[in-house]
């Protein structure tokens, strides 16, 4: 894995995350955030961003780091 | 369709757009016009053609010649048909001995001035003077022709496109008119008084020095061979024509491409095209020699690497190496290590295609085109807001606007036959406010001054938009009803409570974009309370970080007061490209279907699969950046380009050529061995669009035909390229004609259920939604109730770009476009209209100037975070201290070596428009434009050993 692929995802989340700041309460944008990374990225970035461990610092803000577990919440959905 | 050439029919004066209508008598005969018409027009309409010189239905009648009198009934004397209005009851009689006589008398002395060599003239044959003397019976003329006349007034060559010839001239004033009326630039004049009276340039300049663009107004209003086009003198008179769409702008301008045999001798601007309306611009009516320009490559060409010579082969060699290495490369590196993108500046149905044999014969989603980098923001904007992607009017409704916001646009540069018409309104009364960070040309013209002119700081639109809806909003001027009755009321007090905070005040956001607060105030309550609003937008909106964001804000501001769903009003993006619209509308994006549908949707995805007969992947592709970064990752290995050129037109030049370095087998189709196709393996010879039949959609989502005029060069339409690959790639595609493909899209396609090429021959044009319910089309969208049901206030929250001017790097760069050259001016480039713009400049405020002892003409090395290149400087103060400027015509120029992979946060649209650089004094070019030079002179070497 390339670090810088994945810190271009991070920044990339970040980004939206603070756009979408002003949409509501923390878990609303974190949940929108998921929503518009699961209609927009492709599945090796979505992949990528999700399969990262728990607990380690990969430089997301707090709420891009909700937003993740929802896209993951999305993702297992899918697989159910 | 292909018509013998005629000249395109001529009513004399403009058409009356009452609902009253009157009925007359002519010659007889009963007739009945709308309240309003002329003589001469409501007897050009029955049929009954009274001769003039003066007049044409282009232009207001103006009554100068005298040959157009006629005898009414119960009126003294002869008035001039085309200065009078019909009236209930009139009785007019056009012919009659007096009436014969008085204008024979006429054209005598006209005739008496006027060289008397028709057999040699270019314009024997489609001339009015010439028919107009032949109507009349002239068959002498008693004043002679020794005395003093203009036959020795030296010639005027100097536009590449057009003479002038004052020794043909009648002084009937309709090039001057047309300048005025038509294009608006009011470059021509009547200079003299009498017999001396002449037409004049500018201050009785050469054309080519003068104020002219060089539109074609005069050359087509002119009766004489005194303005004619240099093709014309050279060719003939064609002897067919093909009504057919440009393939500049998003304007989508009508053509008449009038032939000799399978040659262009010209393009006439289609009167009945509702974009146009019979007019053009310097690209659309001139530039099209690079159709047959020596430049062409029409042989397909393959090399294993991009250091090997280029090697001619068959179309059939072509495809069956392309789907072997592209297979060769899914089974090693996976199914979605390969991908496409397609161009706006190709048709509907090409682009259908492309998307098609990405989805059904790759077997992913890695589908993108260039609306990427342009428009994207747009289609995520509009859809967020509104319920759909595009734009909300046609181009003819800002007649019926009373303020204009045109914010980060240049209309009268990029889109110019639409900025006539914009000037034609203004010049009427209608107010405007322009918001960018220069001063073009509408801030200050020839009888256009703007209202406020609000010079925004680059990158921080969000909050200009902000500051507007806030004092619309805290000043009580919503259209409260509009928004009860149209609008998600929840959203919108959500809204209200976000942009009524008094950070987004005018006085509190004054530092940041650097705008005044009392001019941005009283912008804001002119644009809500002064009438019909209407907004026209362009790249200077989308391409920033917050691009979509600043959509959605133009939208909020729309709904806010009420300016959507009607006439004179309406949210307008002004598309680059010649089918933005067309390529977003036809799936070309990676997540999406065509008409906007994602990819996820099952329901969406059956339909398609049981016609394509395939299972579609169910997840978004990767976007053009994503691709460039996962080729470099060396995850994505085999590219499809189709009519775009990435290398020059994507940010950050040289993180864009490492990637498709990294690329196994670059395929590239196009009429022109690009910077992009310098780094293919395949190149597959485009046809431009005289040689190809489809549709293109313009700005107002009108779809248009266009018709092959000459057969395509390489034997193939890029349609007819692309099937062929699907099929080498067992993606089984037969079509006949691209009408097939258009019954495909409308089967598909629910706003396009009602379009077909007979249909479109009916209706001449459609603007979408057509279908059942609305079997004409749809001029003007969200009528009723907006496409979504509710409109939905977006929140807009401002955030910085991360690209900031700071110490090493203190300077703004922003880009546009110039009048003479289209994007990346492959096109542009390889005709004369390279004699106004044949280098890109770097505009500078003469202080930021004089503080880096830059002098107007010096080269400047403009360095940013990712790169430098150096152009000359134009010092002026077109720019605000602190910005500078560029145009991108040129690859030489590098201008995106410079710009930044930064880019929208919702649709990763680059931030073209926002680039912190610092500029200096050099003497020499940049390393890479060295390194370009060298790369380009062993890649023109490797194509001239195919050649030979």
């Amino acid at each position: 894995m390339s670090e810088s692929k994945l810190q271009r995802l991070v920044d990339m989340i970040n980004q939206i995350a603070l756009n979408m700041s002003a949409n509501g309460g923390e878990q609303m944008v974190a949940d929108q955030v998921a929503q518009h990374l699961e209609k927009f990225w492709a599945p090796p970035m979505k992949a990528l961003i999700t399969q990262q461990p728990l607990g380690v610092d990969i430089g997301l803000t707090p709420i891009a780091q909700i937003a993740v577990q929802s896209l993951l919440k999305i993702q297992q959905a899918k697989l159910d | 369709m292909l018509e013998f050439y005629e000249p395109q029919a001529d009513y004399g004066t403009p058409k009356s757009t009452s609902t009253n209508m009157v009925t007359l008598s002519i010659d007889g005969v009963e007739v009945t016009v709308p309240e309003g018409t002329s003589v001469m027009r409501a007897a050009a309409e029955s049929g009954v053609k009274i001769p003039r010189l003066c007049a044409t239905d282009q232009l207001k009648s103006f009554g100068s010649c005298r040959v157009c009198l006629v005898e009414i009934e119960g009126r003294r004397g002869f008035p001039v048909s085309c200065t009078t209005n019909v009236e209930a009851g009139m009785e007019v009689k056009t012919q009659s001995d007096e009436i014969g006589k008085l204008r024979r008398n006429v054209m005598e002395l006209y005739i008496s001035d006027h060289p008397l060599d028709c057999l040699t003239c270019p314009t024997n044959g489609d001339c009015e003077l010439q028919d107009t003397a032949g109507e009349l019976g002239l068959r002498s003329v008693r004043y002679g022709f020794e005395g003093e006349n203009h036959l020795v007034a030296e010639k005027d060559e100097s536009n590449p496109y057009f003479t002038f010839d004052p020794s043909k001239c009648i002084v009937c004033s309709r090039c001057v008119r047309a300048c005025e009326e038509v294009q608006g630039t009011f470059a021509l004049t009547i200079d003299g008084r009498g017999f001396e009276s002449k037409v004049s340039a500018s201050q009785a300049e050469d054309f080519m020095d003068s104020e002219c663009v060089s539109c074609g107004a005069c050359v087509n209003a002119c009766p004489t061979a005194t303005l004619t086009e240099k093709s014309i003198i050279e060719a003939g008179k064609p002897e067919h024509s093909v009504t057919t769409t440009c393939a500049y702008c998003g304007v989508g301008c009508s053509f008449k491409a009038e032939m000799k045999g399978s040659q262009v001798v010209r393009m006439t601007p289609y009167k009945d095209g509702k974009a146009n309306e019979g007019h053009a611009c310097v690209k659309g009516r001139f530039a099209f020699g690079y159709a047959t320009h020596k430049d062409r490559i029409t042989v397909p060409m393959i090399r294993d690497s991009i250091d090997d010579p280029w090697r001619e082969v068959s179309w059939e060699e072509a495809v069956t190496y392309t789907a072997k290495r592209f297979k060769a490369i899914q089974a090693q590196y996976g199914r979605t290590s390969i991908g496409a993108i397609s161009s706006s500046r190709c048709t509907n149905e090409e682009v259908y295609l492309v998307q098609k044999m990405v989805r059904a014969g790759f077997g992913n989603n890695n589908v993108d085109t260039c609306a990427r980098v342009c428009h994207s923001p747009t289609g995520f904007g509009l859809k967020t807001t509104l319920g759909e992607s595009a734009g909300t009017q046609t181009f003819a409704s800002v007649a019926d606007a009373d303020v204009v916001i045109v914010m980060g646009a240049n209309p009268t540069e990029a889109h110019p036959v639409f900025g006539s018409r914009l000037k034609r309104r203004l010049r009427e009364g209608a107010k405007l406010i322009v918001i960018d960070p220069r001063k073009i040309e509408l801030v200050s013209s020839p009888h256009i001054t703007a209202d406020y002119h609000l010079p925004v700081r680059p990158g921080t639109n969000v909050t200009l938009l902000n500051a507007l809806a806030h004092v619309v909003v805290n000043e009580g001027l919503e259209a409260r009803e509009y928004i009860a009755d149209r609008c998600d009321v929840a959203e919108f007090e959500k809204w209200v409570a976000f942009i009524g905070d008094e950070r987004h005040s005018p006085e509190n956001t004054e530092t940041i974009t650097g705008v005044s607060a009392a001019d941005l105030r009283a912008a804001a309550r002119l644009y809500a309370t002064g009438g019909n609003g209407a907004i026209f937008y362009g790249l200077g909106v989308t391409e920033h970080s917050q691009g979509s964001t600043a959509v959605m804000g133009i939208a909020n501001l729309a709904m806010l007061t009420g300016n959507i769903g009607r006439d004179g009003v309406g949210v307008n993006p002004l598309r680059g490209q010649n089918n933005v619209q067309g390529s977003c509308d036809m799936g070309s994006f990676p997540h999406e279907l065509p008409g906007y549908r994602h990819i996820s949707d099952k329901a969406t995805r059956d339909l398609f699969e049981g016609e394509w007969g395939v299972t579609l992947d169910s997840e978004p592709g990767l976007r053009i950046p994503n691709m460039f970064d996962a080729a470099l990752d060396g995850e994505f290995k085999g590219l499809y380009c189709q009519g775009e050129d990435i290398a020059q037109s994507d940010p950050n030049t040289q993180h864009v050529e490492a990637a498709l370095r990294s690329i196994e087998c670059l395929v590239v189709q196009d009429i022109f061995l690009n910077e992009t196709a310098k780094f293919a393996h395949v190149f597959l010879p485009g046809a431009s669009f005289l040689e190809k039949d489809g549709t293109f959609t313009n700005a107002e989502r009108r779809i248009s035909r266009v018709r092959k005029v000459m057969p395509p060069l390489s034997g193939k339409a890029d349609w007819e390229g692309t099937m062929a690959l699907a099929n080498a790639l067992g993606c089984k595609m037969e079509y006949s004609h691209p009408s097939d493909i258009m019954d495909e899209i409308a089967r598909l396609t629910p706003t396009f259920n009602g379009v077909s090429y007979d249909r479109l021959e009916q209706l001449g044009s459609i603007q979408w939604p057509c279908n059942d319910s609305t079997p004409e089309g749809t001029p003007i969208m969200h009528v009723d109730q907006f496409v979504r049901g509710k409109g939905f206030f977006a929140m807009t929250e401002y955030v910085a770009t991360t690209e900031r001017a700071n110490r090493k790097f203190p300077l703004l760069l922003t880009t546009g476009r110039i009048l003479s050259q289209y994007n990346v001016g492959a096109q542009t480039r390889r005709t004369d209209n390279s004699e106004w713009h044949g280098e890109d400049l770097i505009e500078i405020h003469p202080h930021d100037a004089e503080e880096r002892g830059i002098n107007h003409g010096d080269w400047v090395g403009i360095n940013s975070r990712v790169g430098d290149t150096v152009l000359r400087a134009d010092v002026t103060d077109r720019v605000k201290p602190g910005v500078v400027y560029t145009t991108f015509h040129h690859p030489v120029s590098g201008a995106n070596v410079i710009t930044t992979d930064n880019s929208d946060w919702a649709t990763n649209c680059p931030e073209y428009k926002v680039t912190a650089v610092q500029l200096s004094k050099v003497t020499q070019p940049s390393n890479w434009q060295a390194r370009q030079k060298s790369f380009d002179k062993q890649q023109q070497g490797l194509l001239k050993d195919a050649r030979h």
